[in-house]
Formats: C-alpha cells, structure tokens, sequence
C-alpha cells in the first residue's frame, strides 16, 4: 500500500496500524485490528467488506466521531501531516468532507436544505453569509441540481432520493475539503440514479483533484469508482491493492471465496461457510481461520501480517488463494 | 407448462376518493398489464422505485382491489371479488416480505410467530403445529430449537430464512418474493439463492422474483418482465432480455447497473473506469417521473434517446419481437440488438 508512485509525497490520509476497542456488556469488543491504508492525494480508495467488519467504525476514526468510550490502544490517523486522533480532528475540521448512506435520514425534514448546508458553512468556511450563498448555488449548479437558485429555498421533501444525494454531496463540498469520505452513498438509489451519482463523483474529483474515500460492499460499484481497493474482514484487512488487480486474481482466500458468491462470477451460488464472528469473540490467529477451507493449525496462533505482493498489492494471508480447492468454489 | 398465476389488462388504482361531493380521481399504479407466469419457473419482475412492481404483488395477492381486468390462478378466474373472499380464494398465493425481520414481532418468540400462521388457517392441534415448524425449519436449514429465539437474536440470513418458513408452513403453490436479498451481504445472499433454488424443487413451487438487483435476477430468473410507470415494456426469457434488450429503457436500466467485471487471466492492469458500463454509456436522463403527471404517448418517451414524434402521440402495444419475447416500443426495430455490454468482455 506504501509503495505509491510518488513516496516523496505522503498520501493525503493514513490510516497506521489503527486498532480501536469498545467495553461492552459482552466483553471487549475488538472492532478494529491493526488496520493500514493510504489514500495518495488525487486518487479513489475503496474500502469494501460485509456487515460487522468495522467498515462504519474506520470511518467514524477517520471523521473523529467515534462512539463515546471507544478506546485506541495503538495507531494513528494521519490527514495532512497530522495526527488527528491527537487533536480530536480539530485540524481536520472542514477539510473532511461527508456524503452519508442514506439521503433520506440525513437532512432534517423541518429546516430549509439551502439553510442546513449554509450552517455548516458558517461554522468553518470564511466569507460571509452573502459569499456562502454564492458558493452554494454554484455547487449546487455543479452537482447539476436543476434550479440551483431556487434549490435554496426547498425543503428536503421537495427533492427526489437521487437529487438529497447531490444536495448532500454539494454539502460534502460545501468547505471546500480536500478528502471526501462517502458511506455506500449509492445502496438507497435506483441503478440509473446510481449511475449518475457515480458518474457524478467520477467527475467532481477529477475536477477538483479531489481524494475520495468510498466504502461499499458492491463490487460494481467499486469497479466502476475506485482506484485502490482495501478489503476488511473482521475489522482486520484481509487484503489491498489496485482494484482491477484485487478484482481479476484475489490471493485471500476471503477474497475469493466472496468474488465468487457474487451473481455476475459464480459458477454455483455457494456462499461462505460459517458466519463473521461478533466483535466481542473474534477468533485469536488469522480472524477468517475458522472459514477457511485453507487453514492450517499455524493460522489459530498468532495473525498474519499483510505481506507485500508485487504492483503494490498486500495480502494478509501466507498462502495463495489460488490453491483453493476447485470443488470449495464449484 | 401450464399457466398457475396470470393477469390480463390489470389496473390497479390508488388513492381514488368517491365522496358525496367530491371526487379524487386516484393513480394507476399499475396500468393494463398481462402477466403469464408458468408452473414450477421463477418469474422476475424488474423496475425502479414506484414502477409499480409492489403494487402489481398485492393485486395478485388480493390484498389491493384491481380496478379493472382479470387476474388467472390455476385456470379460474379470482378478480373482482370482494377484499375477504379475493384473498380466501388466492391462499395458494404467499408473500415473503422484504425485510423478514421488520414482518416479525420482537415480543414473541419465532415459534409462535410461525404457529399464528398456522392458526389462522385451520391448523390448531399444537402437536400438529410443533412438528410441521420443526419439519419446517429443517427445511430452510435451521436447527428446530430456533423456534424458541425471539428475532433480535437472529441474523440477517437467519430471519430470511425464517420468513420463508413463515409461508412454506401454510404449503403454498406461488410464492412471492419481494426483494428478497435487499440488504444482504454478499456471502449470505448467496446461500440464500441457493435455498430458494432448494425449495422450489423440493416444494414445487413458482416465484415471482421482486427484484431490482439485475445481477440477481439474471442469475436465477427463468423469464423476466420490465416494468415502467405501471406498465410492463419488456418481456422475454432472462437470456434474451439481459443478452439482447430491445427496449430502450431495458437497454439503459442494464447498462446502468454496475458490473463485477469478468476476471481478465492476463496482467490486470485495465483501468478501473472502463470495466463498467457505467463510464460509457450515457445515463438516463431526469428522474422517473411521477404516476400523478403520465407523460402522454410513450409513458417513456421524454428520457428516451429514440423517441420521435410518433412516440409522444401514440401508446406502443407490446410486440412480439421473438418466441417469448415482446415488448412495447415503436422503434424496437431500429434498437438493433447491438451486444450489450453484460455479455462481452470490455476491450
């Protein structure tokens, strides 16, 4: 993941060697697990993984929103040269842009969505009330809202499901943040919408030079977006690389057994044995042993480290994936 | 095969108010649609948001009056009945809701949830029921002591499967799945595909498949209806539909949707962004419009690429353009049948 084309240049974001924990009634919840990733400035990162495997958690570390009484006995999350779990991501603040999951969940259906957006303008971009309407309208002509000027005044409601996505985006922007990090932005939007907000955000960061952190568990859509690829399992990364790379020859067993449940690459429709294991009882060794049609008693000992592959790929997993027995994936 | 469940000219109406002084007409939510599902296939449905795909499940189901037109089951007639008998007569039509667990309720455990089922048709000896729920639950791949967890303690996968138990008990012949992996992760939505294959084989069962995860439909549908604005535009086997769509609105919902692009054996170094039809491809422009404004015409021609004046004046009729293939475009001709992209491997 290190390995960027320009090392001289420290990716905009990293994230090293993160753990982070969470005391509940069940016992110690061990959500994240020595996670590293790197967002180089300029590029698409795609964090993909199933429900439970800290997805949401990474992103809350990253946005300094994680959950009172969440504890990080080790790493860092590096935005900018900074370490923002230090200052609380005071640093980060307006620099870190937020496209939610759900657009209907995240406006308030009582307040003006113009007003929603210029709050958060108020509160940490400069200029005056006069500029921040300036700049919104032109944000909201550029995510191609039609009827920027009028947007303004519009309750939540009056917008459809695809265009609260763009009212969102444009309040992602709204700070002029040189990181955007989106929740699955796409999951509650019809495939033609979809389309065009994926087309949307292709093209927003591109003109904008902007770095975009996208979690899904829609391996299309991550085709179709990101340019590095980091698979969670777990809350541990199971494995990392260019995504085309990771998509064409996953070497994780994980990896591939997923690919091959998806309905555009199964042969069979087979699905993973077992189920991912709660937070609270993570397995010790390598988190996906007790799945793993590969295991050996090495992987109950002690977790394998993401080895470096070549093309800046990384696996955590001391064996080749393409061993798998055909008949596990037939 | 013979036909189990069929429809023709269906209108189903919402939201229509007679009061004494005033009339409010109301929406067709679906809008003269033939449907002819045969015994023992699984039978997609596919549309955006409001296509009338939910609407057009509970007219079948008798649980919404239809308006106008005929509704077939095992070769009678059930329409046009009041709402009790609509629903007495189609017992052999069952419902799989979207999201099982929402359908279950939190205070009672799983087994009595299941038990109400039976109940409620005629099936009161509890020994009679206890086996039928352990026969059951077997059935879907779970161990019979579920019946005693409430449904916070089930997993997502695990409250499917309970939901199709829910109706599996009551031995129903067409079984109506809506979205039934919305929401899924990946690995379990596999192994539920792979049940609901199980089932229908073992059960004799027909699906009609609500769905607007095309990769899904086209994995396990045997044919497949296109719905838009209340009416269906395209029908065909899941092979010609997803290999050679003929309407325009098909053609752009399929490119639309994002690919798991095919493992390429060499090298691996594509750009990202030309593996999915989506970069390629332009989208279709503008939001579905809304069941209360129907354009006139073509419902589709105002986000149609092909759309010329004919389109907006005169309603397409369904055409046959194939055996088991049909569908309603006046220029379904000049649509030529160019290799979508789902079936090629991008350059």
């Amino acid at each position: 993941m290190h390995a960027t084309p320009a090392p001289a240049r420290a990716p905009l974001l990293s994230v090293e060697n993160l753990s982070v924990q969470i005391r509940t009634d069940g016992g110690l919840a061990r959500i994240l697990d020595d996670v590293t990733l790197a967002v180089p400035r300029g590029t698409t990162l795609g964090v993909v993984g199933e429900s439970g495997c800290g997805k949401s958690t990474l992103l809350r570390a990253i946005l300094g929103i994680l959950p009172r009484g969440a504890m990080v006995p080790k790493g860092a999350v590096i935005f900018d040269n900074t370490d923002i779990l230090e200052d609380g991501a005071k640093s980060a603040r307006g620099r870190i842009g937020f496209v939610p999951q759900d657009p209907y969940l995240s406006l308030n259906p009582v307040f003006r969505a113009g007003d929603q957006i210029l709050e958060i303008m108020r509160r940490h971009a400069p200029g005056t009330r006069r500029d921040h309407k300036a700049k919104l309208i032109e944000l909201f002509r550029a995510v191609q809202l039609p009827e920027p000027e009028a947007a303004l005044a519009k309750y939540p409601h009056q917008f459809s499901g695809g265009q609260r996505q763009r009212l969102l985006i444009a309040a992602a922007l709204a700070c002029d943040p040189a990181l955007v990090v989106a929740d699955e932005p796409t999951t509650a939007l019809d495939v033609t919408t979809q389309q065009e907000i994926l087309a949307l955000l292709r093209q927003l960061t591109a003109e904008r030079g902007l770095s975009l952190l996208f979690v899904t568990h829609d391996f299309g859509v991550l085709a179709a977006l990101c340019d590095q690829v980091v698979v969670l399992y777990a809350g541990r990364v199971a494995e990392a690389g260019p995504t085309r790379a990771v998509l064409d020859a996953p070497r994780h067993p994980y990896t591939r057994l997923l690919l091959a449940c998806h309905p555009d690459r199964a042969e069979d429709l087979v699905g993973i044995p077992g189920t991912v294991p709660a937070a609270t009882a993570q397995p010790e060794g390598c988190r996906f042993h007790p799945r793993c049609p590969l295991a050996r008693p090495a992987c109950h000992a002690a977790p394998p480290p993401v080895l470096p592959l070549a093309g800046g790929r990384g696996v955590a997993c001391p064996y080749n994936a393409e061993e798998l027995p055909e008949m596990v994936l037939a | 095969m013979p036909e189990i469940l069929g429809a023709s000219g269906l209108v189903v109406e919402l939201g229509a108010r007679r009061g004494l002084l005033r009339h409010q007409a109301g929406v067709r939510a679906v809008d003269g649609v033939d449907l002819s599902v045969q015994a023992g296939e699984t039978f997609g449905i596919v549309g955006e948001s409001g296509c009338g795909k939910t609407t057009l499940a509970r007219a079948l189901l008798g649980l919404q009056r239809e308006a106008d037109g005929e509704i077939r089951l095992e070769g009678r007639i059930v329409s046009g009945r009041e709402p009790a008998t609509a629903r007495r007569e189609r017992a052999a039509v069952h419902y799989v809701h979207q999201d099982p667990g929402a359908a279950l309720d939190p205070w009672w455990r799983v087994g009595a949830a299941l038990a109400e089922g039976l109940t409620i048709h005629g099936v009161r000896d509890p020994a009679e029921q206890r086996a039928r729920i352990s026969e059951t639950l077997a059935a879907v791949g779970l161990d019979p002591a579920f019946a005693e967890r409430y449904p916070h303690e089930l997993s997502g996968g695990q409250q499917r499967r309970i939901g199709l138990a829910r109706i599996l008990l009551l031995r129903p012949k067409v079984v109506i799945l809506d979205e039934p992996t919305a929401g899924l992760d990946l690995s379990v939505q596999a192994a539920v595909l792979r049940l609901l294959r199980e089932l229908r084989g073992r059960f004799g069962l027909t699906y009609l498949f609500i769905s607007h995860d095309l990769s899904v439909v086209r994995r396990v549908c045997d044919r497949v209806a296109v719905m838009y604005l209340g009416r269906v535009v395209e029908e065909g086997t899941a092979r010609d539909l997803f290999e050679a769509p003929r309407h325009p609105y098909t053609r752009a919902l399929l490119a639309a949707a994002p690919r798991l692009p095919p493992p390429a054996r060499a090298g691996g170094q594509g750009d990202p962004l030309q593996t999915s039809g989506a970069a390629d491809i332009p989208s279709l422009p503008g939001d579905p419009p809304s069941l209360r404004a129907i354009p006139a015409g073509c419902r589709f021609h105002p986000r149609c690429a092909l759309a010329e004046p004919r389109c907006a004046a005169q309603d397409p009729a369904a055409e046959v353009v194939g055996p088991e293939h049909s569908v309603a475009c006046h220029r379904w001709r000049e649509a030529a049948p160019v290799p979508s992209q789902h079936s090629t491997e991008p350059a």
